[in-house]
């Protein structure tokens, strides 16, 4: 146990000390931190939405000024009507920046005419359409009275396109498929990232011929666990500042409606959290032993690429098997996908988001990828034993099996 | 006590490895392990360190079957082995914790050799930064750090010059001294020579030669004279019968079938009044023991 807690530590040292672990995480806070700021920079900011004057200095709505000012605030817009200014006036406050937009309001014999004045369209500068179409209704309704039309009858005019979708599939899937599809995108990364760092680990403990000098002091079983439970921990701390850096960032940056509006879409609850997190631990195990089973059979360090393959090709079938089901939440491949050990931790948490997977599916899985991982973490060590001690000619599957029949 | 080990056999797939050997170290001192490369000493060393399993026979310390979380054994392998890009002493109190040590006594332990074979100036310098003979006196630190019962050691002076040599050779000594076991694996058969009282040469798995050094060498006669003198004495040699194996310079090197052929050399040389600057009668060396009983086979 105190050979197992010492290989962790020292794996964790070395992890976190490496000059490209420190460099890549202030470059991925750096990102996050910049990233949340983006729409600051391109100059799309709600705030200038919300904040639209209206011209209207020949008084069109006059009388209708309160049931205008109703319709903007369930809008979410902070709308000034203003009456007495002039066109040119309007004009330079938002040349000079003193209002950011305006609705300049004229009338014809054709109607209602508008002129949007804005100091410059940026990328993500847009027209507020929802100013203009409640403005266009309240003209119409005066239009409409002005021809004899009662009130009470006029919202009988003005319905839209209201459609309910009714389905009649026993599954319902809720939650939007295609901020899961990111987040799964994400967690196939981490999981994948880290798992691949323990080849790397075991890879050069094996070249640099440390090895040798290892098993005299440890078992290999302590050496492999020891650099998956290391590593996993560097990944779980670094994934955690991560997250954490994000939701400060998040919580500073960004509109308060947008992070609700965020959170309302990716349905996370306590309960969510701890699946996808029982899930990447689960996940990385799987794959992190399977490297270690790769790394332990390279002699030089030219063959990681190829040694790694297998694992490599094993974990993108696992990834788009889940991604591509997912496109359809409710086929069967998609609930063999949650299933399967390669793809179920890439895809189970985000059929459990979107609410498609029961306990008994979720348990089922769970026990599947717990046996696989113990099957997997049998063969890995038995075959990490003989491999570590094997150099020069390559191993292959055939001598990979005599090696896990073997006595040592 | 010490180390025994009795009929042990190892097999790769249809290779032996090593096919029955037998040997003890009874007492602290060098046990030298010969043969040539893939003759099984390596294997032999992995079987007696418990990170190999044997096939049949048995390895005990001390009367006990050895098994790697029991025994306090030290390793320097032959390929040599170090973390690249870790500073020599974070790898050197990670090695020693995980041989058991706490922190201070590892710390103590690592500093008395970081001294003791001069390299204290590199301790917080990655491995990478060394010359090949200062990682080579770091790597056989992390053999001896934890105060092992039985060290081994693989080949432990290939690439180091002639100071560095002596300084090991010196630690080595010092460790004997102390009451350590150690094997010493080399090709070097001067080496072996200065420190090892008895051997055991290999050849394809099998034992071809074992025992006290002194004693194997004293069953060889004499076979060679060493001859140095400014005259060329060819006609004289050729006169008695003698073969001439070498000739460097004023050095002849002459093989003979029995001693008394330096005296007769000796006394033929003196009648034509040569003078001999050296006349030495000599046993065959280890060197010579091991290519016969090797080459043979």
């Amino acid at each position: 146990m105190k050979s197992l807690f010492e290989v962790i530590s020292f794996t964790i040292k070395d992890m976190v000390k490496r000059k490209s672990f420190i460099i890549s995480n202030i470059i991925i806070l750096l990102i996050i931190v910049v990233g949340f700021n983006v729409p600051k920079f391109l100059g799309a900011d709600t705030k200038n939405a919300e904040e639209v004057t209206v011209l209207d200095n020949t008084n069109i709505f006059e009388g209708k000024l309160d049931e205008l000012n109703n319709s903007f605030k369930e809008l979410g817009y902070d709308v000034v009507i203003d009456k007495t200014s002039k066109i040119d006036e309007i004009k330079n406050k938002v040349q000079n920046e003193e209002i950011t937009s305006a609705i300049i309001l004229t009338e014809n014999e054709n109607g209602l005419n508008f002129e949007y004045v804005v100091n410059g369209m940026g990328l993500t500068t847009s027209i507020p359409t929802d100013v203009i179409n409640a403005i266009q209704l309240t003209y119409q309704n005066m239009q409409l009275s002005k021809l004899g039309i009662p009130e009470d009858k006029l919202p009988m005019l003005n319905t839209g396109n209201n459609i309910q979708v009714v389905s009649l599939s026993s599954d319902e899937s809720s939650g939007n498929i295609f901020i899961m599809m990111i987040l799964s995108i994400v967690l196939f990364y981490a999981i994948y990232f880290y798992a691949y760092q323990v080849s790397t680990a075991i890879t050069v403990e094996k070249t640099s011929r440390i090895i040798e000098t290892l098993v005299t002091s440890t078992s290999p079983k302590i050496i492999v666990l020891g650099k998956t439970i290391g590593i996993g921990i560097v990944g779980i701390i670094q994934t955690l500042v991560l997250i954490l850096v994000a939701v400060i960032c998040a919580k500073v940056f960004l509109p308060g409606e947008m992070l609700s509006m965020i959170l309302e879409m990716t349905k996370l609850s306590p309960q969510i959290i701890g699946i996808i997190a029982i899930y990447y631990l689960l996940g990385y195990s799987l794959y992190a032993l399977l490297y270690a089973l790769t790394g332990s059979t390279v002699s030089k360090p030219e063959e990681v690429q190829s040694a790694n393959g297998p694992v490599a090709i094993l974990a993108v079938i696992g990834f788009y098997l889940s991604y591509f089901t997912m496109m359809n939440p409710t086929s069967n491949l998609n609930e063999i996908a949650a299933l399967v050990p390669i793809s179920s931790p890439f895809c189970m948490p985000f059929r459990v988001m979107m609410g498609l997977s029961d306990t008994n599916e979720i348990i089922l899985s769970i026990i599947i990828l717990v046996v696989t991982i113990l099957l997997v973490a049998h063969i890995s060590i038995k075959i990490y034993s003989s491999a570590i001690l094997n150099y020069g000619e390559k191993i292959n599957l055939k001598k990979m099996f005599k090696m896990y029949k073997s006595k040592n | 006590m010490g180390l025994k080990v009795q009929n042990v056999s190892k097999t790769f797939g249809e290779k032996i490895a090593v096919d029955n050997i037998s040997f003890e170290i009874d007492k602290p001192g060098v046990f030298g392990l010969l043969g040539t490369n893939g003759a099984g000493k390596s294997t032999t060393i992995r079987m007696i360190l418990g990170i190999l399993r044997k096939d049949s026979g048995n390895i005990a310390w001390n009367g006990k079957e050895v098994e790697r979380k029991y025994v306090n054994f030290g390793y320097l392998p032959e390929e040599r082995g170090i973390y690249p890009k870790i500073k020599i002493c974070d790898q050197l109190m990670y090695l020693a914790k995980l041989k058991g040590m706490k922190k201070k006594e590892a710390e103590e332990s690592m500093n008395f050799w970081l001294k003791r074979l001069e390299v204290e100036e590199y301790k917080k310098m990655p491995a990478e930064k060394l010359s090949k003979g200062n990682q080579q006196k770091i790597q056989f630190i992390t053999s001896v750090i934890h105060n092992p019962e039985l060290l081994v050691i693989d080949e432990p002076f290939s690439g180091l010059d002639p100071i560095n040599t002596n300084l090991l050779k010196n630690a080595i000594l010092e460790l004997v001294k102390k009451g350590t076991y150690i094997i010493m694996s080399s090709h070097q058969m001067a080496s072996i020579e200065e420190f090892c009282t008895d051997i055991l040469i290999l050849n394809r798995g099998k034992t071809i030669l074992k025992g006290n050094l002194q004693e194997i060498k004293e069953g060889y006669k004499a076979n060679k004279l060493e001859l140095i003198t400014k005259v060329n004495v060819e006609n004289e040699i050729k006169e008695l019968g003698l073969k001439i194996d070498k000739k460097l310079d004023n050095r002849y090197d002459i093989l003979i079938d029995d001693e008394e052929d330096s005296q007769r050399l000796l006394n033929l040389l003196i009648s034509k009044n040569i003078f001999v600057e050296k006349l030495e009668v000599k046993k065959p060396s280890l060197n010579d023991i091991f290519i016969e009983k090797v080459g043979d086979k």
